[in-house]
């Protein structure tokens, strides 16, 4: 009889401060620019930037000293490459100088006068390629074409050197290329920028403006001189579980939409591939949303007035955004900032995610990450209730504190009250 | 002399609030000092070591083992055997491996009866760094070991030593990285990611100063101080914080091109006039969001997507000309783009004000941005009239 009343209690300040809670998010305009303009409009932003992620036909120059046969048609072949095109034919090295820096070209290629020569002389030919570093996109697509026509020039010019040394068809053909190869990039076949920028961003949108958002409320309380940890006032101190709770519900029903969204539907939007089980998704999305709202309730509570979020923590998303080991290799963090990304949902989730859906593993290439979630969530959890705890009895102990704090300004020799008269625009003088 | 006298009234109201709110210091020294600290540390290495690669060696011949440990020797690679192509790529769809090689069975056998055994290979290219790199290394380790068949057919056929490389290699190209010659990621980024954090440090700190004059109320008396005059009031702020954050970026600049050295082929003259065109651009983006919409709440948020946005927008990841071209127009409302642009000139290229004159003119425009909106904030300031919080 008294478990049943206490559960039926419980249910009832659950809903109350479920509720409460939806109520306070939907009434604060500055929540709902980060939650719904945010976190609806920003994956699309990114995806209309990103979403041409292969750089084409980068313009390049030539200094061509050679003028023989073979550099003509290596230059042609460059050209005829989808990476690059050969923009301006150049009369020395000054000129293709010159446009680089103008922006122009992006590189160029330098064929020296004994390329042809060396080449008759069944010698190793040299020629020079120059990239512009400002974007390694740029050199990436240089080198590529450079290499490409390279191997294959060397192909057919072995050919001929080998038929003239009495090695013909395959025989001559098995000394070129002894051990052919096949490559495969089975997840981002023309190693893509948008696939692998965008699988990681996707989850940090999610993380960031649920705890930039939270923050916000939980400051603004604050600032209006209630507290985000207020218990229900029949328990007396009771009841720190059901408020975490409460508030985490509000928080977590609608980011799972946000979410789903986010990972299921924009992708589906703009084309990205969905290699995952569906329900395989959204079954790390419970994860992930459940931890990334104990995360932000945890650290909110540290927020004491509305705007100190931005102030503190918005340089911290793209921090984030490398902490999940998307570009710059997990396995080459230095130590510290290893054990420092595991403070953040995303470490895991974007991991687990790009697993998931853009590798199309099953599950258990996921195992490590949902583990690694699941502790994160029962350890911030704790850490909410603490957090809660340790705001009521802040708030009963205010009155002493505060007295504390008067004491110690005295002694610094700052004049409290007239500083809050300033900033309270009551002239003093 | 009344105009002096009131900027420096103005300034000295602003130093004493910032020494009530710590969150100001803590916001923009602290912040940036955070974000030195991760990018200078964390990109170190310059290039990634040890990445894992795994290999499946199906032939155990004296030849595939040669191979491994060739791949495993070099800085690039750290080889990871597995038994079964299954156990290989799980671990490469978890993200613990950046390639799969898979050396077939019988590989030696069938090089030396000429049979072209074919060798495969796959990349993770999700993780774009890890799996660019390995890639090269792959590519580098296969013509190598191609190269050394054909030197040991070449001899034993009694070809002398210089025809050989003549032979294996007709062409050779020779890269030249032009600002960068290590291809070193950690330059590259941090190179434009610190002004970045910067820049939108400024925006953040500055609109959230002059909206904490209409969210407490104080505006009037803000205006008092200054005389009633927005720009006496403007000037007075901005002096504080311009000279706050011109320190830091001062500091930054110092920091990469001296402390750390990197290359720089312009001067670091050039750079500190370019970092304070920045700071000036992001003060007049900031006071412009302000002033367009003198709602506290509602201009921080906007003025954090909008600096966020800023990193993309710049180009220096994604180039912008492969950006869809709506997207191409918006990134010039973007200083970092700016600041970008003056940046490779300068330090890469080190072409002197000839080169980017008209970056300084484009960040230029974005300083007259608070004119458009200066009457509206001054009668915001005034009345109050807008949602205070």
């Amino acid at each position: 009889m008294r478990k049943d009343h206490y559960i039926k209690l419980w249910l009832k300040d659950f809903w109350g401060i479920f509720t409460h809670e939806l109520k306070l998010i939907f009434s604060d305009s500055g929540v709902m620019v980060i939650f719904f303009l945010a976190g609806l409009a920003y994956p699309i932003l990114y995806n209309l930037m990103y979403l041409n992620g292969v750089l084409s036909e980068t313009p390049i120059a030539v200094v061509d000293y050679a003028n023989c046969s073979d550099s003509r048609r290596f230059i042609r072949e460059v050209d005829a490459t989808r990476e690059c095109t050969v923009k301006y034919r150049c009369v020395n090295t000054d000129e293709a100088q010159t446009l680089m820096r103008d922006g122009k070209i992006r590189g160029y290629l330098y064929f020296p006068s004994d390329f042809g020569e060396k080449l008759a002389r069944m010698e190793t030919a040299t020629l020079s390629a120059y990239a512009d570093m400002s974007s390694f996109l740029y050199y990436k697509n240089i080198l590529l074409a450079a290499n490409q026509v390279m191997l294959k020039e060397v192909g057919s010019i072995q050919m001929e050197r080998y038929a003239a040394a009495g090695f013909t068809g395959i025989q001559a053909e098995s000394l070129i290329q002894a051990i052919p190869y096949e490559e495969n990039n089975p997840y981002n076949r023309a190693f893509s920028y948008s696939l692998f920028l965008l699988s990681a961003i996707l989850l940090v949108i999610v993380q960031q403006t649920l705890f930039y958002g939270m923050s916000m409320l939980v400051g603004t309380a604050r600032e209006e001189n209630r507290s985000f940890a207020s218990l229900p006032d029949k328990l007396e101190g009771h009841g720190v579980g059901r408020v975490v709770l409460g508030r985490g519900a509000a928080y977590w029903l609608i980011y799972m939409g946000i979410s789903i969204y986010i990972a299921c539907i924009i992708p589906a939007m703009f084309g990205i591939p969905q290699r995952g089980e569906f329900w395989e998704i959204i079954l790390l999305l419970l994860f992930f949303v459940t931890d990334c709202v104990m995360f932000s309730m945890t650290w909110s509570s540290l927020i004491t007035r509305r705007e100190s979020v931005f102030l503190l923590f918005l340089a911290m998303s793209p921090v984030c955004l490398f902490l999940t080991g998307f570009s710059w290799p997990t396995t080459a963090f230095p130590e510290f900032w290893k054990w420092f990304s595991y403070i953040f949902p995303t470490t895991f989730g974007c991991q687990a995610f790009i697993n998931l859906n853009t590798a199309g593993g099953d599950l258990g290439t996921a195992h490590d990450q949902m583990v690694a979630l699941t502790i994160q969530t029962i350890v911030y959890f704790a850490l909410a209730c603490i957090a809660v705890y340790a705001e009521n009895w802040y708030l009963h102990h205010k009155e002493v504190l505060q007295e504390k704090k008067r004491e110690l300004a005295a002694k610094a020799g700052v004049d409290l009250d007239e500083d809050r008269r300033i900033i309270a625009g009551d002239d003093g003088e | 002399m009344g105009f002096w006298h009131n900027i420096g009234a103005v300034a000295r109201r602003e130093l004493r609030i910032m020494r009530n709110r710590p969150i100001y210091l803590l916001g923009s020294v602290v912040t940036v000092a955070f974000c030195a600290i991760f990018f200078l540390t964390f990109l170190k290495q310059g290039l990634p070591h040890d990445l894992p690669i795994g290999v499946v060696d199906m032939d155990n011949s004296s030849l595939s083992r040669n191979f491994a440990r060739q791949l495993d020797a070099t800085q690039l690679g750290k080889v990871i055997k597995y038994d079964t192509f299954q156990d290989a790529r799980e671990d490469m769809q978890s993200g613990k491996i950046t390639a799969i090689c898979m050396i077939p069975k019988g590989m030696y056998a069938d090089v030396q009866a000429s049979r072209r055994p074919t060798f495969t290979y796959y990349l993770n290219g999700l993780y774009f760094v890890g799996g660019a790199l390995s890639y090269k290394n792959i590519l580098t380790m296969i013509n190598l070991a191609d190269g050394a068949v054909q030197r040991e057919v070449l001899r034993a056929k009694g070809v002398n030593e210089d025809a050989i490389m003549g032979r294996i290699r007709p062409v050779d190209v020779d890269v030249h990285q032009i600002g960068n010659q290590y291809t070193n990621y950690g330059y590259y980024l941090t190179n434009i990611f610190l002004p970045g954090v910067l820049a939108l440090t400024v925006v953040i700190i500055l609109i959230y100063s002059l909206g904490a004059e209409l969210k407490y109320g104080t505006s009037r008396h803000l205006l008092s101080t200054a005389g009633s005059s927005i720009v006496t009031a403007l000037a007075g702020k901005l002096f504080v914080y311009t000279l706050l954050f011109s320190g830091i970026g001062l500091i930054l600049i110092l920091l990469m091109y001296d402390w750390m050295h990197f290359p720089i082929a312009g001067s670091i003259w050039n750079m500190f006039l370019a970092i304070i065109l920045l700071i000036l651009a992001s003060e007049g983006v900031a006071i412009f969001i302000i002033g367009l919409l003198p709602v506290p709440r509602l201009a921080l948020s906007i003025g954090a997507l909008y600096s966020v946005l800023a990193f993309s927008m710049s180009g220096f990841t994604l180039p912008v000309e492969t950006m869809p071209p709506y997207i191409q127009g918006l990134a010039e409302a973007f200083p970092l783009r700016h600041y970008f642009l003056l940046f490779s000139r300068e330090v890469i290229f080190g072409t002197g004000f000839a080169g980017w004159w008209q970056e300084v003119i484009h960040l230029l425009i974005f300083v007259l941005l608070p004119v458009v909106v200066m009457y509206r904030l001054k009668r915001a300031y005034i009345y109050q009239n807008f949602p205070k919080k």
